[in-house]
């Protein structure tokens, strides 16, 4: 069983972490070192690669290339959390990327930038209820925001992140960074909160009248 | 294309709660490991790693990075 301990409460940020110092010491040490840390990680994602993006996933494949990043990237484990949690960390994001990519391999973001990467807001109203007139009203401001103050790699960003492709497809997709593409939709989403401020409309009512 | 109503609600969210001092993916990756301890711990979150809460809550895809690490330690440590 790997030291990694039964509970969390031994956490404790050390500049010279026992994990790494076994990870860098001997080829002795740091292969019994590298077998636990497999082990530990092995055990925390097998049920996951095995049950998200519809399973099949080798979790020996993504521990493997996990442990090369791990040991790669030993200085950027600054200690504030256990070495384990880290690093389990890195192996999930390894293990869920590798999903993502291949369950999205085939779609293309063709789809998503068609027609200036124009999109309408549904505004399906029952023009009898006042409250459904309000919705209809910031409707018609929010689609008018989006159509001129957004650019066209704002729209496609947002449309894209709607259609529920993660960011991160959205970002290999188009040749652009994970960091890219979230700054693309955040600006988009700060412009159209301040433009309808503009108009009057606060996002507490936004959200109320939404709700 | 027009946005289904379950779309349109979500970009509402999106844009109510729109702040300028968002962390990005990178910040919040940094602080995951951290963040998610604290969390199993069920210690509350600091103003630094309440960042991480809100980025959690408008990235699709951190947010599900964050759930598959909370998976993935409780297996471990089970």
């Amino acid at each position: 069983m790997i030291n990694a301990g039964a509970t969390l409460e031994g956490a404790s940020p050390s500049p010279r972490d026992p994990w790494v110092a076994r990870l860098t010491g001997t080829p002795e040490i740091r292969d019994a070192a590298l077998d636990e840390l497999r082990e530990f990680l092995l055990r925390g994602l097998r049920k996951l690669m095995s049950s998200r993006y519809g399973g099949g996933y080798s979790a020996e494949d993504v521990v493997q290339v996990a442990l090369v990043k791990i040991i790669d990237s030993l200085d950027q484990f600054a200690g504030r959390s256990r070495f384990t949690t880290w690093a389990m960390t890195v192996a999930t994001r390894v293990g869920i990327s590798e999903m993502r990519r291949k369950h999205y391999h085939d779609v293309s973001i063709e789809s998503f930038t068609s027609d200036g990467a124009s999109f309408e807001v549904a505004a399906e109203v029952d023009v009898t209820a006042s409250a459904e007139l309000d919705r209809m009203s910031m409707v018609v401001k929010l689609q008018k925001l989006i159509d001129e103050t957004l650019s066209e790699k704002q729209r496609f960003a947002i449309r894209a992140s709607l259609a529920g492709l993660p960011v991160e497809v959205i970002a290999e997709k188009s040749g652009s960074n994970r960091n890219s593409v979230y700054k693309l939709v955040h600006d988009a989403r700060v412009k159209l909160r301040s433009g309808l401020e503009a108009n009057g409309i606060s996002a507490d009512t936004l959200a109320a009248v939404f709700a | 294309m027009t946005l289904s109503k379950e779309q349109t609600k979500l970009l509402i969210h999106m844009v109510a709660t729109a702040g300028p001092d968002e962390i990005d993916c990178d910040e919040c990756y940094s602080s995951f490991a951290e963040f998610v301890e604290q969390e199993l711990l069920g210690k509350r979150q600091g103003n630094d790693l309440k960042k991480v809460e809100d980025h959690i809550d408008q990235c699709p895809c951190c947010g599900d990075e964050h759930r598959a690490l909370l998976e993935a330690l409780r297996e471990a440590h089970s």
